[in-house]
């Protein structure tokens, strides 16, 4: 592949610590997990169970109504409320809370396995959406809707498996030790969707797993091309991925679907032939714990619901106070200020920074127009150009920057020296313009 | 369920580690090497003047800032790195006020008065060198390197520099490889190319600066010196000539990549360094000072404006192609937006109704304006006339004299011929030469003027050699001898001795002039003179040249 995105920033990856640690069952299991009814980009699913009802591992608890995604019961045990948890998205969401009686009994009635052959596209679909599984790189877009709407569009398929982000490893754990399932999955997708080219992204830092997955290729055969890029933070982002892999451009407001392609998370895969080839639902997902704050880092096969308490228990805790906590790599991630807050289907790490290594910033620096952030921009932006004029009140300007095209992946501030909130300005530029004035 | 979630940390959690305060450092940290070759080839005053530029340039910006009661960030050594750069870009024979006053002027007028770092929008150390250029007699005084000079007391040695032959079409003595290790005359930061490129690796392996700018930079200059080129030359090696002396180097790394005055776009960058290329380039071959490197690069960077609308990245998801046919499109609209209108017009037929001529309304009105602006129309026109009258009468009156006293002067050296007229040719020592010719048009031989060292200053004169190679006439036009010794040489009869001469006149002996008694040195030097004009009508060459055809018959 010889296509290549604009910009871009190249931060450390730090993803030593990590990346040679298989995903690990979590050994002292969660006494009782919280399975919040927001999931999915779509809004809250109906619960299915009432406090007092006992449920088996892989059971429905909550149901598709109207929006949301149908979730099953990560461990087996008790319902004891449904009641208001913190929610990692930020603020709090009712949630379903099972006391965990540490069986694992798994729940009987799960759907029949298929074999490749007895797929279509409509079994596809409704499997998906019976198993909950929801985009698992982050947002947690609704797959289902996704493969509708993607059938017989697309020419490209793409599984993600780039993990730009510093830190992360759940992916390269995940494709190095199930890659023989994400290539059946792959091959699945590929087949129901009517696409032409099968790619799998990955980046040059994990070059163990590219082998492996290679070597299976050639052992086994199969249509998926494996596609190795140069370590550059926003690979994983949708619209740069295609760009790298086609050298096709998302239109402005956009869908990937203009372009023919269709991007697919390498856990969401994993978790659409688990639940197609071994009726499983979406209980369980790998997650990344890491950071300098962190005694052991690991990775984990974690089952949704779970604290993030949990998950620091299971790796010795905390070596020194973490100045901060966060779900999701720290390009994109989200802060977390509660220890209470549940691992649900798109979180792929927790993130424990000191203080060294996060740099926080100092504010009162001027910008000395560097224009470095312009030459990172994946978007084509300027953000200091959204700056300027968002300090000088010139909507008249901001209207000509197409800021509505910002994908807010940070890296205009990462790279500003002057250290700007670059991707804060932008944001509130946006808001200006929606607004359509500057008063606060 | 969209909560407004407000976050205390914005996203990105992590930073790279380079702050301006970081970026300033490692200019300087680039800028070693070259400071380094300017101590070896120059001596310890070049760490005096570095001192005292660094010092100002930080006291002025301290000053600024205390005195207008705003917050002090001489921490980000933004004016440390304006100090060194103005100090390297100075000869090293200037005195210790000239980086104090080019100092408070880039950092005072150029950087603070127009907001401080970041906002000025040219470069303050250029500005400050640019300054200081106006006073030429000290910024052209380029010691010759590997002399160190006093740290105290330097008196001005000049030696040409490499350019200063370039300017010339000539190529410099120096080799190319004393050239890029720096064994030349030129500024202090200059001088080694070597020590510069040093430098810009490390500035691009830290990714301080981007090698945009530098490249296109030096890529145009190049170009241009591959296409023209003077004759006789091999391009490349006049190429790599062009590129090692001067202050480009210097200019393409660190000056022309300051970002604060620079596009803060990509393709606005590269047109930055297209523009100071092809500026450089024109100054060099067209301007009357060798060097063209600090105009162009301040004038690029006022500029920059322009190039960072031009240079706006390319939308994400639009093609080239749509991006080219909206851009058309848009011209054409407003192509369509101009309406002609049929004139109109004002005075109409109107008057006729009421018996009357038609404008014969208007004529109060133009009766009244006639009133108020002849008076002054006419003044108007007296003294143009006036000025018109006296300007041709001067004129006439001062050309007549000229050509008398040119009459004059022919009649003295060449009493032979009737008129002359320039020639195209040219020789070395000689300052113009004249072709004389009689009524009938036939050439009698050339008038040359020459100079040569007197007793005491420099002595122009005229001498006519006919076409048999000997001396017609004689004439000193200026001279700075002493009156009545060192003119006793230049009395007509003194002079006329020299008629008929040829060949190489001796002070003694054969073919000789004897020197006039008391003025010694004067008769020498007269005698060189008309030497100096006898070989070059014997050496002239008139074979290279055109015809030469203004209207002489």
């Amino acid at each position: 592949m010889t296509h290549s995105f604009f910009g871009g920033v190249y931060p450390a990856t730090r993803k030593a610590s990590t990346r040679r640690k298989p995903l690990a069952p979590l050994s002292p299991a969660p006494e009782e997990v919280a399975i919040p009814l927001l999931m999915c980009a779509d809004g809250l699913s109906a619960p299915l169970v009432k406090p007092g009802d006992r449920v088996l591992l892989g059971q429905p608890i909550a149901r598709r109504a109207g929006g949301g995604a149908a979730a099953h019961a990560s461990v087996s045990g008790r319902v004891t409320a449904v009641e208001n948890c913190p929610h990692p998205w930020g603020g709090v969401s009712p949630a379903i809370v099972i006391r965990n009686d540490g069986r694992e009994a798994p729940w009987e009635e799960i759907p029949q396995p298929l074999t490749t052959r007895e797929v279509s596209l409509t079994l596809l679909t409704q499997r998906v959406e019976e198993a909950g599984i929801v985009g698992m790189g982050g947002g947690g877009a609704p797959i289902w809707e996704k493969l509708d709407q993607a059938a017989g569009r697309v020419d490209t398929l793409i599984i993600n498996a780039a993990e730009c982000q510093p830190y992360v490893t759940a992916d390269h754990r995940l494709l190095l030790e199930r890659g023989k399932y994400i290539l059946r999955g792959a091959e699945l997708l590929s087949r129901c969707l009517g696409a032409s080219r099968t790619v799998l992204v990955t980046e040059g830092d994990k070059l163990n797993a590219v082998e492996s997955v290679e070597h299976r290729r050639l052992v086994r055969g199969g249509t998926v091309r494996l596609c190795t890029v140069r370590t550059r933070y926003p690979l994983g982002a949708e619209k740069q991925i295609i760009q790298t892999v086609t050298g096709r451009e998302v239109p402005p407001g956009g869908s990937p679907l203009d372009v023919k392609c269709v991007v697919f998370n390498l856990a969401t895969v994993y978790a659409i032939q688990d639940a197609v080839f071994r009726g499983r639902s979406l209980t369980h997902r790998a997650v990344t714990v890491t950071g300098g704050a962190v005694s052991r880092p690991r990775n984990l096969w974690v089952p949704i619901g779970t604290s993030l308490r949990c998950l620091l228990e299971n790796c010795g805790g905390l070596r020194e106070p973490a100045d901060l906590m966060l779900t999701g790599g720290p390009m994109m991630g989200i802060p977390q200020d509660s220890l209470d807050t549940p691992v649900i289907k798109d979180t792929n790490c927790l993130v424990c920074l000191t203080n060294l290594e996060r740099r926080p910033e100092q504010s009162g620096s001027v910008c000395i127009r560097c224009g470095k952030c312009v030459a990172a921009c994946p978007m084509h932006l300027a953000p200091t150009f959204a700056r300027q004029a968002l300090e000088q009140h010139d909507l008249a300007r901001l209207s000509k920057l197409h800021l509505e095209d910002c994908i807010s992946c940070g890296c205009c501030s990462y790279i500003c020296p002057a250290q700007i909130p670059l991707v804060d300005r932008v944001r509130q530029a946006r808001q200006a313009l929606e607004r359509g004035g500057f008063e606060i | 369920m969209n909560q407004i979630f407000a976050p205390s940390y914005l996203p990105p959690q992590l930073r790279q580690s380079a702050t301006t305060r970081a970026m300033m450092a490692d200019v300087m940290i680039a800028l070693v090497p070259a400071l380094g070759m300017a101590v070896y080839f120059f001596g310890p005053r070049v760490l005096a003047l570095c001192a005292v530029s660094i010092t100002a340039c930080v006291f002025f910006e301290w000053l600024y800032r205390r005195l207008t009661h705003q917050s002090n960030p001489i921490g980000d050594l933004s004016a440390c790195v304006t100090g060194l750069l103005l100090a390297l870009s100075l000869p090293v024979s200037s005195p210790y006020w000239i980086p104090v006053l080019g100092g408070a002027f880039g950092i005072v007028v150029v950087k603070q008065f127009y907001g401080g770092v970041g906002k000025n929008f040219m470069n303050p150390a250029l500005g400050g060198r640019m300054l200081a250029a106006t006073f030429p007699m000290l910024m052209t005084n380029w010691p010759q390197p590997l002399q160190w000079l006093p740290l105290l007391g330097v008196d001005a040695v000049s030696a040409p520099t490499p350019l200063s032959y370039l300017h010339e079409g000539v190529l410099p003595p120096q080799g190319l490889d004393l050239l890029f290790l720096g064994d030349r005359g030129g500024c202090m930061g200059e001088v080694s190319a070597f020590a510069l490129l040093l430098g810009f690796v490390y500035l691009l392996l830290r990714r301080v600066i981007s090698a945009r700018i530098p490249l296109a930079y030096l890529g145009t200059a190049a170009a241009l010196c591959l296409i023209f080129y003077p004759a006789g030359v091999n391009p490349l090696v006049w190429t790599a000539y062009q590129l090692l002396s001067g202050g480009l180097l210097m200019g393409a790394i660190f000056f022309a990549t300051d970002p604060a005055t620079t596009p803060v776009t990509p393709r606005g960058q590269l047109m930055f360094g297209v523009g100071c290329g092809l500026l450089t380039m024109l100054l060099r071959y067209c301007g009357s000072y060798p060097e063209g490197v600090g105009w162009a690069i301040l004038t690029m960077n006022c500029m920059v404006w322009l190039l960072d609308r031009l240079g706006m990245p390319r939308r994400f998801g639009v093609s080239p192609f749509t991006v080219t046919r909206r851009w058309l499109d848009g011209i054409r609209d407003s192509l369509l937006e101009i309406k002609f209108v049929r004139p109109r017009f004002p005075a109409g037929l109107a008057g006729l109704r009421e018996g009357r001529a038609p404008g014969e309304v208007y004529l109060d009105t133009i009766r009244s304006h006639v009133k108020t602006f002849a008076p002054l129309f006419l003044l108007l026109a007296g003294t143009c006339g006036l000025l018109t009258g006296l300007h041709l009468l001067t004129e006439l009156d001062s050309a007549r004299a000229e050509l008398s006293q040119h009459q004059a002067l022919l009649s003295q050296v060449m009493p032979q011929a009737d008129s002359s007229s320039e020639t195209p040719y040219r020789a070395n020592g000689a300052m113009s030469i004249q072709a004389g010719y009689t009524d009938e048009g036939e050439l009698v031989g050339y008038c040359v003027e020459v100079q040569s060292h007197g007793f005491s200053g420099v002595i122009t004169m005229v001498v006519g050699v006919n076409l048999n190679g000997e001396v017609t006439g004689v004439a000193v036009t200026s001279h700075n001898e002493t009156s009545s010794i060192g003119t006793r040489a230049m009395t007509p009869e003194a002079l006329s001795r020299y008629v008929g001469m040829s060949g190489t006149i001796r002070s003694s002996g054969d073919n000789s002039v004897d020197a006039v008694a008391g003025a010694t040195a004067t008769s020498r030097a007269i005698t060189a003179g008309v030497n100096r004009a006898l070989a070059i009508v014997a050496n002239l060459d008139t074979e290279g040249v055109d015809e030469y055809a203004d209207g002489q018959p």
